[in-house]
């Protein structure tokens, strides 16, 4: 969690932040040439991995870096996170598919549409608290996915909203590397971004409120106001990764922002670890790459046996959901903080290991 | 001498019904510190919620009588607002940051300062809390009780407040700890001239602590005057320090 801030990075600290950062860059070469330095790579060697799932994976962790930055920073546990998704969605088809303007306003639109929804959907927040409020929150999910379909259906039909490809000047965002260097770049910004506005006043009386709401008062912060910019700058966030979503899948529909959207980026962040924002990357890593790794390991194991065989290949798609959910399951049972709580505790227990003479 | 808290006929009642406070006024000087007294019950935390603006969230309200904090109405004023008048707290239970590092929990108290004095103010609680430097990175709930309160301590006086509301000091805490704490706090009130109002449970340690004190019993002020007179006082020894009669109670 954001404890502790060392001024500047240590030597090895930029050595790590350099090789990650090759890594990255290098990333989208060896999925779409599937070779590492000219060696071709099989299938399984690149864990079942293409740069579409990738993409996907920077666009839910713009998801699930907002929503932890509202559940686990503010405090504000919500499951309305697909309808700012949807928000986003919609605010896109309005601006580009209907009106055409450019892609870098219609993203705008978006943030600014989105941060108006959180806002309202924030209000609630100022009088109910808990339970209450994460039911007004569903409310919120169930008006916004109606007012989507709705839409859908005056301006569109059943086949859903098309998108255009998007465009930044001559630059046609048309395959998956392109994508890839758009994306990549916002999630770090927004991460830098989110991490930054933690260490400001404002941001540490919002963790001061989540940590405990009388005694945030006691101290003079004004908890409502900062409660309302939260949800508006989460939400802002959000929609702006529901535009791209709609943008990345050419076409969506109504259902694509179901409640189980939503809830999928509530598991990412218990995943992850609630109050991390570096957790939110790898709980939404975790969500997006690891079924599709499971279902990529299924095929060889099955050639041994027959009827083990025939299970693994009918009922492919459920046993990987089956065995994802238990490792899941398993995971939080020994790591109830999350990846980020456990990289704590492990940290700790080396510090001790170290300090001991 | 000039009055930095001053209550006025003050009634309180919780949920329309039934008076938690009666006409109660308080005068709290310039400099000085007064001890708020009384057994459970008798009306001392609807007093400092009242006077803290978070009545509200108790589903409390002002029925009557004002309360007016360096010559400004403050009563139904937003809690939030009062801080930035310079009315400090340290909230029944210690209430710290429990995730936040003990510097953190002082920074969100030094908000209210202009960034220039932030570092002056984090220097100055380091100085009279030496054990809090020690801890400044460590998250303050993995602190020990009596480090938590100097903690809450540290964060309220930090935005040096003209009048600081301190609730329940010693609750939970062993007796050495408690008068070390007290100590500091009186070098607090000699330094940057501190208003104080305290609510204690343990008589005896506020009235030597206190220049003045009230006594509260169901709602209303029986008796006000110098600590040493309070203490000396007949209505005091029978009803709240606990001879032989009510021993049990009182040292609980």
């Amino acid at each position: 969690m954001n404890k502790t801030s060392k001024p500047s990075l240590s030597a090895g600290a930029w050595l790590w932040l350099l090789l990650c950062a090759a890594v990255l860059a290098y990333l989208p070469t060896l999925l779409t040439e599937r070779a590492f330095l000219g060696m071709p790579l099989s299938n399984t060697q690149l864990l079942n991995l293409g740069l579409s799932q990738i993409n996907l994976m920077l666009i839910s962790m713009l998801g699930a870096l907002s929503l932890n930055y509202l559940t686990g920073c503010a405090g504000l546990i919500s499951i309305g996170h697909a309808a700012f998704f949807a928000t986003g969605a919609m605010a896109a088809a309005v601006f580009d598919t209907q009106l055409g303007w450019p892609f870098p306003l219609v993203l705008l639109a978006a943030a600014l549409a989105g941060a108006l929804a959180g806002t309202l959907a924030g209000l609630p927040s100022l009088r109910v608290r808990g339970l209450y409020f994460v039911l007004s929150t569903l409310a919120v999910h169930y008006v916004v996915t109606y007012v989507f379909l709705e839409y859908q259906f005056k301006y569109f039909d059943v086949v859903g909203i098309p998108y255009a490809t998007p465009r930044l000047g001559d630059w046609e965002l048309n395959t998956p590397v392109r994508w890839y260097a758009l994306l990549l770049p916002l999630v770090v910004l927004v991460y830098w971004g989110l991490k930054a506005s933690l260490k400001s006043r404002e941001g540490r009386a919002m963790l001061a409120m989540r940590d405990h709401e009388l005694a945030a008062t006691s101290v003079g912060v004004d908890v409502r106001i900062l409660r309302l910019k939260a949800f508006a700058l989460s939400s802002a966030i959000a929609s702006v990764a529901g535009a791209l979503f709609a943008y990345y899948l050419s076409n969506v529909t109504s259902e694509a922002f179901n409640i189980l959207f939503a809830i999928q980026f509530i598991a990412m962040i218990i995943i992850g670890g609630m109050g991390s924002l570096s957790g939110s990357l790898v709980g939404a890593a975790i969500w997006l790459l690891l079924p599709s790794i499971i279902g990529g390991l299924s095929p060889q194991s099955s050639e041994s046996n027959e009827f083990l065989g025939k299970l693994l290949v009918e009922h492919r798609a459920q046993l990987v959901q089956l065995i994802f959910s238990i490792l899941v399951i398993v995971f939080l049972i020994f790591a109830p903080g999350g990846v980020a709580g456990l990289a704590t505790s492990l940290k700790n227990a080396w510090q001790a290991w170290r300090a001991k003479p | 001498m000039s009055t930095v808290l001053d209550i006025q006929h003050l009634s309180v009642a919780y949920n329309r019904k039934g008076l938690a406070l009666e006409d109660v006024s308080l005068q709290v000087p310039q400099g000085g510190i007064v001890a708020l007294l009384g057994a459970n019950g008798a009306g001392k935390s609807t007093l400092i919620r009242a006077v803290t603006g978070l009545l509200a969230l108790h589903h409390g309200q002002i029925t009557g009588g004002q309360v007016h904090m360096l010559g400004q109405l403050v009563s139904g004023l937003p809690a939030h607002r009062l801080v930035r008048l310079g009315m400090g707290q340290v909230p029944e239970g210690r209430l710290v940051f429990k995730q936040l590092s003990v510097e953190d929990n002082l920074l969100v108290g030094a908000a209210v300062l202009p960034r220039a004095q932030v570092k002056d103010g984090l220097d100055a609680v380091y100085h009279l809390f030496p054990r809090l430097l020690e801890r400044r990175t460590q998250a303050a709930g993995w602190m020990s009780g009596g480090e938590q309160q100097m903690l809450a301590l540290g964060r309220a006086m930090i935005a040096k407040p003209k009048l600081l509301l301190v609730d329940e000091l010693s609750l939970g805490l062993a007796p050495l700890i408690v008068a070390d704490i007290y100590k500091q706090l009186r070098v607090i009130g000699e330094t940057l001239g501190t208003a104080m109002l305290v609510v204690e449970q343990n008589a005896k340690l506020a009235l030597s602590f206190a220049q003045s004190a009230y006594l509260l019993q169901q709602g209303r002020v029986v008796l006000s005057g110098s600590a040493a007179m309070v203490a000396a006082s007949p209505e005091m020894k029978a009803s709240y320090l606990g001879e032989a009669r009510q021993a049990g109670k009182a040292s609980a």
